[in-house]
């Protein structure tokens, strides 16, 4: 693959196009000189980042919180963005995370994960499950309540989102290939109780 | 216990409350505030705060000068009564001075 090719690919993985992600990059550089252009970004995404906090949330009004908290933060750093290429939101989206962990840092709520049904299928056909039965479904989510915070955020932007990696290493501040690595580490984990249950 | 709150097939968020939440005034609002915080911003920016605490200031001085008159006038009327009493004194004493003699 050649250096043009892999970076088409990058540019094409969150559904822009080249000429989109350009496009984006010249309203942020607008809005780095006036913050009034910022608001075109805001109706762009506050979808995506609302929906994205309200699966870590499971309450609207905490969720509109913490993504007004989200796009104020992102307004003040944006003098620091660097665009890399990829979509702003993989940006917005690191910010509304930090804006997550810092919400459940400073309170005793647990930790909301919305998880739905296929999810399990899916995560229980990539460790190399034979059957997707209750009981390996039950063992899946008893395995899930066993995780960190850190390893949850990889199951959540893989298997329950369905994230590209290069998408997951961005949001996590990572490189895709380590990325890949951390979440086929906990893959591995989830394959070795599939197997010895099996057995 | 886990820590989690696993939320089996979750319905979506409200789209009213999507709406509702969505304010880019607000955040814009906050971001002026936070970027260029009161005490950074000259005061004739803000009229009104500018007008009111002309106001509060040109009241503070009229009744700085107020209380300052009252005291001189006050200090001024214990002078005149000082120097009465002493007339008095000198005069009562110059009528009893051939007398005594």
């Amino acid at each position: 693959m050649t250096l043009g090719q892999s970076n088409n690919q990058d540019l094409n993985r969150y559904h822009q196009s080249k000429e989109q992600i350009f496009n984006e990059s010249q309203i942020i550089d607008e809005a780095r000189k006036d913050p009034g252009r910022f608001g075109i970004l805001y109706e762009k995404y506050y979808r995506q980042i609302f929906v994205f906090v309200f699966r870590r949330t499971g309450d609207e009004d905490i969720a509109g919180d913490i993504v007004s908290d989200a796009f104020l933060k992102a307004m003040v750093a944006l003098p620091k963005f660097e665009f890399k290429g990829l979509p702003f939101s993989a940006w917005l989206f690191r910010i509304a995370l930090n804006e997550v962990n810092m919400y459940y840092r400073k309170s005793s709520r647990e930790r909301v994960v919305s998880i739905e049904q296929t999810n399990i299928s899916d995560m229980i056909a990539e460790a190399g499950g034979e059957k997707e039965s209750e009981e390996n479904r039950q063992l899946v989510m008893r395995l899930l309540a066993t995780l960190t915070s850190e390893e949850m955020q990889f199951m959540e932007l893989r298997f329950f989102e369905k994230r590209a990696f290069a998408e997951i290493g961005e949001i996590l501040g990572m490189t895709e290939n380590n990325a890949k690595v951390r979440t086929y580490r906990i893959i591995d984990k989830l394959k070795k109780v599939l197997d010895k249950t099996s057995t | 216990m886990s820590g989690y709150k696993f939320n089996i097939d979750p319905r979506p968020p409200k789209e009213d409350k999507i709406a509702e939440h969505r304010d880019f005034g607000r955040v814009m609002h906050n971001y002026q505030r936070m970027t260029n915080p009161l005490y950074l911003t000259p005061l004739y920016r803000y009229r009104k705060v500018f007008l009111s605490l002309l106001l509060v200031l040109v009241v503070a001085f009229l009744i700085a000068e107020y209380a300052d008159e009252q005291k001189q006038e006050q200090k001024n009327l214990k002078q005149d009564s000082i120097e009465r009493a002493d007339s008095i004194a000198k005069r009562i004493k110059q009528d009893q001075g051939p007398q005594g003699r």
